[in-house]
This record gives structure tokens, sequence and C-alpha cells, in this order.
């Protein structure tokens, strides 16, 4: 039910399976042990990711590097789209990995604020959650860095 | 919801990341010491927040632990188990270990998935337990290198071999072919068949050298001996369907 997501999570923030799958195997136990001060009646999910994007963040840090992130071999088309040219299709992927080089040059609190919002598809709260600040700081967060984003983007062009 | 903000959620989709590895055995068996002191209360919830992550019962059984579990991975149809003490027993030797000593053209018509085949001929083939096709170069007294190719049959499936090394042993997370693999060097390490039931057979014990492990549309592939993780990854690549 949550393995998905808590490797996701994990990979997402350290760009390791290995490491992604550590952090996911001990953010669970550490879940375990940690049960008896769950607010009864909060959301599980977030908690449980919360504890999960620590250890993936303890691993980022010891190992002082974070792999980049990287595009499927075979992207999907987005439903909506309509078949593109051979060359539309080319450029669609090459704008994609560009996007995906700005993100990875961010730094780790607005890649993450990014990742968590657009990548794992959290709320804002379960995002304040997960990396432990308010929701107010999600909303600045998200902000700065999608105006970094767009800067990295724009020089590159 | 701006053009960049439409455009990070589409990237989010096409990002490749692995499949998520089964967890549950793994967090059990690092539970598993406290489990005579756990409460009721925290079992139900326990139950709720692990048991919900997969069926388990129906995943390996796994004999008494010898020594504390450091870390528990799982790729390639592999459980690897790195523990702080390795077991004190008798290494079998390699031959025994690998099955029925077959011709390369035997391997060929016996093995029901593609596979995949060095530039050079192996100096000697071997038909194995699941099915496994084992290449050997060199000799099993001098081995220079071991290539395993095995069938695994659903994605669910227990593991087909277990290893166990201490903490000495260095586990990197790579990409083989665009598959998450492993790669684990350093210490000698035991690997282990494992039987119909799921229980490490002792007797197959062997030390293995460094190894390159990964599971790649369907079949489970190691590439053992004294190499580099960059030769194993040269290796990878040049393994190619006959």
């Amino acid at each position: 039910m949550y393995q998905g997501i808590a490797f996701r999570t994990a990979f997402l923030l350290t760009g390791s399976a290995a490491d992604a799958e550590d952090a996911a195997q001990v953010g669970f136990v550490k879940a375990w042990s940690a049960l008896p001060r769950f607010r009864p009646g909060a959301p599980f999910r977030p908690w449980l990711l919360r504890i999960v994007a620590n250890e993936a963040h303890n691993r980022r840090r010891t190992s002082g590097r974070r792999a980049a992130l990287q595009l499927r071999a075979t992207a999907a088309r987005p439903p909506d789209d309509a078949a593109p040219s051979p060359e539309g299709a080319a450029l669609g992927r090459e704008n994609r990995a560009e996007l995906l080089r700005a993100v990875e040059r961010l730094d780790d609190r607005d890649r993450d604020v990014l990742a968590c919002r657009y990548f794992l598809e959290l709320s804002e709260e379960e995002t304040a959650e997960v990396l432990g600040v308010r929701r107010g700081t999600v909303k600045s967060r998200t902000a700065r860095a999608l105006e970094r984003l767009r800067s990295e983007m724009e020089v590159r062009t | 919801m701006s053009e960049l903000e439409r455009a990070l959620d589409l990237l989010g989709q096409e990002l490749d990341v692995p499949e998520a590895p089964d967890l549950v055995l793994a967090v059990r068996e690092r539970l598993e010491p406290r489990g005579g002191r756990v409460r009721e209360r925290r079992r139900l919830v326990l139950a709720v927040a692990v048991a919900a992550l997969a069926v388990l019962g129906a995943t390996l059984a796994i004999p008494e632990a010898r020594s504390a579990f450091l870390r528990v991975l799982h790729v390639g149809g592999e459980r690897i188990e790195i523990v702080d003490e390795l077991p004190e027993i008798a290494a079998a030797d390699l031959e025994s270990t690998l099955g029925d000593r077959v011709t390369l053209d035997e391997a060929r018509a016996r093995s029901d998935f593609g596979l995949r085949e060095l530039d050079a001929a192996p100096d000697r083939v071997y038909v194995g337990e699941h099915g496994t096709v084992w290449f050997l170069y060199g000799s099993p007294e001098s081995v220079r290198l071991l290539v395993a190719q095995t069938p695994l049959l659903s994605v669910d499936e227990p593991a087909l071999r277990k290893k166990v090394a201490d903490g000495g042993t260095r586990v990197e997370g790579v990409r083989v072919n665009g598959a998450r693999g492993l790669f684990l060097s350093g210490d000698s390490h035991f690997l282990f068949l494992v039987d119909e039931r799921g229980n490490a057979v002792e007797a197959s014990a062997r030390l293995a050298e460094d190894v390159l492990i990964w599971d790649e549309g369907g079949v489970a592939y190691r590439i053992e001996g004294d190499l580099t993780l960059n030769e194993a990854l040269g290796v990878a690549e040049e393994l190619r369907e006959g």
C-alpha cells in the first residue's frame, strides 16, 4: 500500500535505487517504533513519508552527492497530445531533458519542494509534513523554486 | 497552473524510477528481534502499516538468522543479507553448486528464454537449479569469470539464491542496460541455493567473488569474478542474445 510511494520518495531524493530501498526499509522500521507517538486521526501517508524522507536525506548527506534523475527510455506521450512527428517527439523529449537538467541544477531545498509537489504529486499540506516545514513555507518555497527554474531555463536558451 | 508547472507534472510521469522492491520481508526481519515485546495496539497498527505492503505469507521462509541483519536487499532473483558476522560453514566446491555440465548447444536448447552469450565461448557450461545457465571461463579451480542467467517466473517470485555478506562487503547501486542492479565487492560472501520451500541449502554454500547482479526482461543475471565495476559493466554490455 505504501511501499511504492515510500520507495519513490526516497529515490527522488537520493537518485539511488540502493539508497532508496535502504531508506524506505529503515523508514518503515522507524515508523513502527514511533507509532506510539503517531497522532490518532492524523493522515498516515505524509507522516510515514516524512520519516522515509529524513532517512533519504541522511543518506544523501552521508554520500555527499545525489545521483541525477533520468528520463525513461521511452517516455509516455501526454494523453491529450496528437501524435507528434518524429522531429516533434525528439524536440519534446529534448525539452523535457533540458527541464530535468535545470531542476537538477537547483539547490536541494528548491529541488525537494518541486519533487514533492510535482514528481510525487503531494498536496501542499503533505509536502509541508514531509519536509517538516509550515504550509506557508511550502507555498513561498515553491514559488521561489519555480522562479529560479524559469531563470535557469532562460539562461540556457 | 502555469505552463512550467504543467511541464513539471508531465516530467514527473516520465522519470525513470525503478519499480519499488518488496520491502515486507526486510522490514519484518528488522523488526523481528523486538517481536516478543510488542504491545497489541502496535501490532494492530503494524498490520495496517506494514502488512498492507504485501502478502506476508507468500514470501520466502528464511531460516533463523545466525547473526544480526544490517541490511537486506533484493535484486536479480537474489536475496542479499548483510550481517555482522558470517556463518561458520564449510564452503562447497564450485562445480557441485552449478548443476549438470552440458555443451553450449545443449544449454541453448534447454533454455526457454533468450540466452545471452559473450563473444568468446565459455570453457564450461552448466544448467542448474531454476533453469539457471552458468558460463564458466577458466576452470573450476581457477575461475576467471562466471556468468549466470536465470529465468524469473514473476516479479514476485521468492529469491532463487541467497547471499550472506558481512559489513566489509561494499554494495553499490548501479544501472545495467537501464535496469536496476547491484555490485558487491570487497570481502567474500557466501552464496546459497534456495530450495523449493525457500530455505537456504547450507550444503550448497560457496564463497563468491565480486559480483554484478541485475534483472532485465524477466531474466536474472549475475557476473562474478575478480572484476572492477567498470569491467563487470563491460561484460554486461557485451552479453548479447546469440
